[in-house]
């Protein structure tokens, strides 16, 4: 196995009273694809913000590329997050700049390239996504499959070391969804940069993963290759993997409290 | 009693908690703009000259329209009143002295916050919504200086600007009912203006409006940066904007005023 370039160590987040991120322990290798997965709720995305900075943990370590950011300040967190990029769910393109200047700005701000230099760049990142010729565009003239791409030239436009992806699929047909793995597989063999990627959808996660953590309430339930994953034994897992209604979490989840409740009132 | 006493420690309370979180991010961007005579890449450029246009270019003509039209009552209203002691011919002076002093700032101020505080407030709201606001952190960009400097940096300058823009249409505005419907010489309503009219009521005026500007920008874009939701928070948020804002002004142009005509030494 590559080098570990995250090191999750028993990250406890409490919001008020309830405890969404429970424990977890959690490696992620230099140069892989690592795919976060779970149901709804059970704290992957809480995790993903973690990695990014835009969580602090109540209690834990995550170590980014040698730096437990958990004590870092924000200057300190500025410098580790120039090292990765991340793709968000929904884009989060600046609608008020063209797809030229959004993928232009991280570049203007962190480094001092002649605005020649950095059309030139901008040009080759969206090259790499497949979107040559979109530079004036604005975010609402391209379709969401577009966005996303955008939003990935951008994410990797300062040559990071890692990608975080949030639902990269989501909200997309299937083609345009399996384009996009093909484009994190890419990235990732050609400019061997890791990807940390958090999704729900089986296919997708089994087409590019490296290395698969099922997270179930807070925790990790299973780590392993996706071959690992599709023979697991617990219940849970291939409930999960069929995606059937019933099973290791039944689909009325309440039923007791529901008629005591009935009752009492 | 109790639960009255209760209702209002708590927005006692809620208020001062908003202003300290106010005078925080105003904090903030002061520290981001000295760091820009040290280091100028810290504004962001392009946004600023793009809100300077639209604060500034694109309300001259609301401001003038608004300006014009208070001048125009304000003429007319004094009039009224002047006539009872025989002083038409002053009309002019009151005038004068009250949109310089008084509501050149104060129209150009409330007009700009229904326009500017409003989009201020509902752009920034819908880009936290849309996760817009977390890229920049992710990018390691501030948002605060990315996004409220620019903002503020331009409000601050464009309001002035404005607020003397509705100082001279006003004066305009009386001006035309002074010598059309009150009967008054036109060259007795101009000098009785510039005789009344001195240099500390048109910088006091700028001061207000460079102090309403600050408050304007400071609490639109903190309303926008902090909501959290869906599309019915952005709608609150920009309410609140253009609410709290307005009533600040008001509040500090009440403060303002005692403190520079009376408070100190003329």
């Amino acid at each position: 196995m590559a080098q570990p370039i995250i090191e999750i160590k028993n990250l406890i987040k409490k919001f008020g009273d309830r405890t969404v991120l429970d424990g977890v322990h959690a490696v992620i290798p230099e140069g892989k694809i690592t795919v976060i997965m779970g149901g709804s709720g059970c704290g992957k995305s809480t995790l993903l913000r973690h990695l990014i900075g835009l969580h602090r943990p109540t209690s834990g370590e995550v170590w980014v590329d040698g730096k437990n950011i958990a004590g870092l300040d924000e200057p300190g967190m500025n410098d580790v997050r120039k090292k990765f990029g991340m793709l968000f769910q929904g884009s989060a393109l600046f609608n008020s700049m063209t797809v030229g200047e959004n993928v232009a700005v991280p570049l203007k701000e962190h480094t001092d390239l002649s605005p020649e230099i950095i059309r030139i760049i901008v040009r080759v990142k969206l090259e790499l996504v497949g979107l040559t010729g979109f530079e004036n565009f604005m975010p609402h003239e391209i379709s969401g499959g577009m966005k996303k791409r955008v939003a990935l030239a951008r994410a990797i436009a300062l040559d990071p070391k890692i990608v975080f992806y949030d639902e990269p699929g989501a909200g997309l047909d299937p083609i345009t969804a399996s384009m996009i793995d093909r484009l994190i597989l890419d990235l990732s063999k050609k400019l061997s940069i890791t990807s940390v990627v958090v999704t729900h959808e089986m296919k997708s996660a089994f087409r590019i993963a490296d290395q698969i953590i099922i997270l179930q309430k807070g925790k990790v339930l299973q780590v392993g290759t996706a071959e690992d994953i599709q023979n697991s034994t617990n219940a849970y897992v291939q409930q999960f993997i069929q995606g059937e209604p019933e099973g290791a979490i039944p689909f009325k989840q309440t039923s007791e409290a529901y008629l005591k409740g009935l009752l009492d009132t | 009693m109790k639960e009255t006493c209760g209702k209002v420690g708590r927005t006692t309370f809620l208020l001062l908690a908003g202003i300290a979180r106010i005078w925080e991010l105003g904090s903030e961007v002061g520290r981001f703009f000295l760091t820009s005579f040290v280091r100028p890449k810290t504004i962001p450029r392009e946004t600023f000259f793009r809100q300077m246009v639209l604060i500034g270019i694109d309300s001259t003509a609301i401001v003038s329209l608004v300006g014009a039209a208070v001048g125009t009552v304000l003429a007319l209203q004094a009039a009224y009143s002047l006539k009872t002691f025989g002083a038409v011919m002053y009309t002019g002076s009151l005038v004068g002295v009250a949109m310089a002093r008084e509501l050149g700032p104060l129209i150009a101020a409330i007009v700009i916050c229904g326009r500017i505080g409003a989009r201020m407030a509902a752009e920034l709201g819908t880009m936290r919504v849309q996760e817009e606001v977390d890229a920049l952190t992710t990018m390691a960009i501030n948002p605060v200086r990315f996004l409220v400097l620019p903002r503020v940096l331009a409000l601050a300058i464009m309001l002035p600007c404005l607020s003397v823009i509705a100082d001279v249409m006003g004066m305009l505005g009386g001006y035309l009912i002074g010598i059309t419907g009150l009967g008054i010489n036109s060259y007795v309503y101009i000098s009785k203006t510039i005789d009344a009219l001195v240099l500390k009521d048109i910088y006091t005026g700028l001061a207000k409006s460079f102090i309403f500007s600050i408050l304007i920008a400071l609490v639109s874009c903190h309303q926008g940066l902090t909501v959290s939701g869906g599309a019915d928070a952005v709608g609150k948020a920009t309410t609140q904007a253009v609410v709290i804002s307005i009533v600040l002004i008001i509040v500090v142009d009440c403060l303002a005023t005692a403190v520079i005509y009376y408070a100190l030494p003329t």
